[in-house]
């Protein structure tokens, strides 16, 4: 194998393969990359068995081949390396050695027959802009749960609906819902899980233009310009989670987000060992506050300017899972819908039916 | 032919020695043959990863070992499937860490609203004749709430299904007529919710908010006692419920009578509906029970095994289901079925030893209830109120306690064993028709439980 190719496109193919490949596992071959040198270009490619990855950049190949390598190596060795130029990858007594102006390195590779393969995916496929389906994950994904003891709920609910790609996650304290318009999506519903979407948003956030996503019962696969992502998808029905959002509301308070964020840092640094906050509303006395107490560190309260309708109500919520609700936010405006001491609240952008997030008050 | 599991099995054994050891447990060991057709075997397989590298490395080698055992095969194709067998017999043996199911979402957010606990349903819940008052009684109560039998009052022993009984009323309350509101509470909750609007001097919040409620079910009653302020509450919130037909329910561990330091405008308010007694399962109830117990466990133990945890844990449901629990889940560890030696081993903690109490205990005891000098039972004197708990202690020694005529009458002051058995038919006939004297044994017994 000879071939040479820029470090900049090699860098950041390399990050994601490092982040891909296998660790722990009883085959040790998974920690590595697998770099395919053949026809015009260089490929690279890693997996854990659950998510693979295969990057193809453009490359300058005088003889083809195989090489294997680690891929935290790989990838400390290119980060330390200039940007700006050429390197050399060629393959030396079953050595990798990798030469630029400045540096020669010799790596050691490892036969490549052990190296698995990564399914090609089969099945139902729709073009989307990849901005799109990111900013549907990234808004709901924080919400999913971090055990895997339910792996159903361990995931992004991810289906498509009279135009409207629909990513729901829940780890059954909150739940957060976005729904973005794609026209003509068709997608049957899919459970993406949660450690595999993680990374899937990394390598999404660097492209800019359209993704092939393919679909079918137990895998998906999302490709562009050279980069092909496989991930296994969980085999559960996610909870019929639709019956669970209120229609209705009996206290409604419309606040601006930089405000309630502001309190709700001040608030935290006052929370309990539950991290406690507390909130009152009262839309006669025209009072809308925040306050948490903590007998080793003080109090606050905090009141914040809104618009008040409806009864009064006090209610307690955990400060990560009521903070976490204005991430996904972009209007300056949020929305939150309260049904009484011991009912979920619901929270909306200001004029913004698409994303939903849905709390569960702390028991008093 | 050799079974598919068979076949795979020796195909395996092969193969393992043929690839290296990370190889094999990485790519084989959730595999198994999902079916054979006309010659063509499929294996199943956990994911597509799996898939395309079995196909595509391993083909000729599995294809190979299978046709040397089996001359029918002709082609080998994997499928994915959801579960392999192996996995399946892990799921099973993960079971019992929490013998409770995963409750799905809805029922994650307990409606907080009624407090009722969902899990209690009429559909687990066994009726014997030990109960089957009580459940009928439930039923007409669900059919008409606050028509019939308003209020009803359920006693019985501690863990004999009384919370499962009321529960399970409400949720079917709650069922059959959705804008019913129905709500749970403990005594104890109630209490401190009335301690708590007396501190932040909002009691109108409190009445308000246990007067909204069309079912109100009111467990562990007896916890009353001693409560003077929370009993008045009460007295007017049963009140204005009654006076509107609402359902109450409320169950205790004793007869309302007998409930020490209750008011007598309670006592009497609540025998006004229906009291009914929840007793002890007999030996079928509980055999029933076991049985239910174990079909939902999805665990089978012999007959042998069941009737002799049905003989040995007598009274109360929850020490049986305790018990059945622990051999429940040694059973999915161990993962065969139990001799009854085993299981004796494992359930004699959990056994009570037989009743065996002092003659000299039982007289004080009795002496205490009935507030006289214990001495005084032993001496030869005939003042009505000890000859009355004098003839009582012969009474539950001989009844209870199995102690022989002449025995007793040597114990208590050396008395004649026709004496004691002229005390034993007199409190026998008398039980028949005092039921005050019927109240006193019962609060005498509970004091030897």
């Amino acid at each position: 194998m000879k071939v040479e190719c820029l470090v900049e496109k090699l860098k950041s193919a390399a990050v994601i393969c490092e982040r891909s490949a296998g660790k722990n596992l009883s085959l040790p071959i998974l920690s590595s990359v697998l770099i395919i040198a053949s026809g015009k270009s260089l490929k690279l490619r890693a997996t854990n068995l659950s998510l693979g990855v295969e990057i193809e950049i453009p490359a300058k190949v005088t003889q083809e081949g195989i090489a294997v390598v680690k891929a935290d190596i790989f990838n400390n060795m290119l980060s330390s390396i200039n940007s700006n130029q050429n390197i050399d990858l060629e393959l030396v007594n079953d050595n990798l050695l990798i030469k630029t102006k400045q540096n020669t390195i010799l790596l050691k590779s490892t036969p490549s027959d052990d190296f698995p393969t990564i399914p090609m995916v089969e099945g139902s496929q729709i073009e989307i802009p990849a901005k799109k389906i990111l900013e549907a994950i990234k808004s709901v994904y924080f919400s999913a749960s971090i055990s895997d003891i339910r792996p159903e709920t361990n995931s992004v609910y991810v289906y498509g609906e009279d135009d409207m790609l629909i990513c729901v996650a829940t780890d059954s304290f909150r739940l957060a819902e976005k729904r973005v318009k794609i026209k003509n999506i068709a997608i049957s519903p899919i459970l993406i899980p949660l450690k595999n979407t993680i990374e899937i948003i990394r390598i999404l956030e660097n492209c800019s233009g359209d993704i092939v996503l393919t679909t079918n019962k137990n895998q998906l696969s999302i490709s562009y310009n050279g980069t092909y992502i496989t991930s296994r998808l969980v085999d559960g029905i996610f909870p019929d989670y639709k019956q669970i959002i209120p229609k209705e509301h009996t206290t409604e308070v419309v606040v601006l987000k930089q405000d309630i964020i502001s309190a709700l840092k001040l608030a935290n640094i006052f929370s309990d060992k539950f991290n406690q906050v507390n909130m009152t509303v009262s839309p006669i006395k025209k009072i809308f506050e925040i306050n948490t107490k903590n007998n080793d560190v003080g109090e606050n309260k905090t009141k914040i300017d809104g618009a008040l309708t409806g009864e009064t109500v006090e209610v307690s919520f955990n400060y990560k899972y009521l903070f976490d609700a204005f991430i996904p936010i972009s209007q300056d405006s949020v929305n939150l819908e309260f049904n009484g001491a011991n009912k979920p609240v619901v929270i909306q952008g200001g004029g913004d039916m698409s994303f939903t997030y849905l709390i569960m008050p702390i028991n008093k | 032919m050799v079974d598919t599991k068979q076949l795979w099995d020796n195909c395996l054994s092969e193969i393992e020695v043929a690839v290296s050891k990370p190889n094999f447990s990485t790519w084989f060991k959730n595999t198994h043959i999902f079916k054979e057709e006309g010659g063509t075997v499929y294996v199943g397989v956990p994911n597509e990863f799996v898939r395309d590298w079995l196909s595509n490395k391993y083909h000729k080698l599995i294809l190979k070992t299978l046709t040397a055992f089996s001359d029918s095969i002709r082609g080998v194709t994997f499928v994915i499937t959801k579960n392999t067998p192996q996995s399946d017999k892990k799921s099973n043996q993960d079971q019992p860490v929490s013998l409770n199911k995963e409750l799905p979402l809805q029922d994650l957010y307990i409606n907080k609203e009624d407090n009722l606990n969902p899990r209690y349903v009429f559909d687990t819940f066994i009726v014997g004749p030990f109960n089957e008052l009580a459940y009928a009684a439930s039923q007409a109560i669900i059919n008409k709430p606050g028509a019939v039998y308003n209020p009803l009052f359920i006693y019985g022993g501690t863990g004999l299904g009384k919370t499962h009984l009321i529960q399970a009323m409400g949720n079917a309350i709650k069922n059959r007529y959705p804008d019913k509101k129905v709500h749970y509470i403990t005594l104890e909750k109630f209490a401190i919710d009335y301690v708590n609007s007396v501190q932040s001097n909002k009691p109108n919040i409190f009445k308000e908010k246990y007067r909204k409620y069309d079912v109100i079910i009111m467990d562990d009653i007896q916890f009353l006692s001693g409560k003077e302020r929370t009993q008045e509450e009460l007295f007017h919130l049963f009140n204005t419920l009654y006076e509107n037909n609402k359902q109450i329910i409320f169950s205790s561990d004793k007869h309302p009578n007998y409930i020490p330091g209750l008011e007598d405008r309670l006592k009497s308010r609540f025998s006004q509906g229906m009291i009914v007694d929840i007793s002890e399962p007999e030996y079928e109830s509980r055999i029933a029970i076991l049985r239910a117990k174990l079909r939902d466990a999805n665990v089978s133990l012999t007959d042998e095994v069941v009737s002799y945890i049905a003989s040995s844990i007598q009274g109360n449901v929850r020490e049986l289901e305790g018990s059945l629990n622990v051999v429940i889940m040694q059973a999915q560890l161990k993962n065969k079925p139990f001799s009854l030696a085993e299981v004796k081993g494992l359930i004699k903690n959990n056994i009570k030893p037989k009743k065996n109490v002092a003659i000299k205990d039982v007289v004080k005891a009795i002496a205490d209830f009935y507030n006289i000098e214990e001495a005084i039972v032993y001496e030869k004197t005939r003042r009505k109120e000890i000859v009355k708990a004098r003839q009582m202690i012969m009474y539950v020694l001989r009844e209870d306690f199995n102690v022989s005529y002449p025995l007793i009458g040597q114990k208590l002051g050396g008395k004649d064993h026709t004496t004691v058995i002229h005390s034993f038919e007199k409190i026998k006939n008398d039980l028949k028709n005092n039921p005050t004297l019927t109240g006193e044994l019962e609060q005498i017994r509970v004091l030897f439980k």
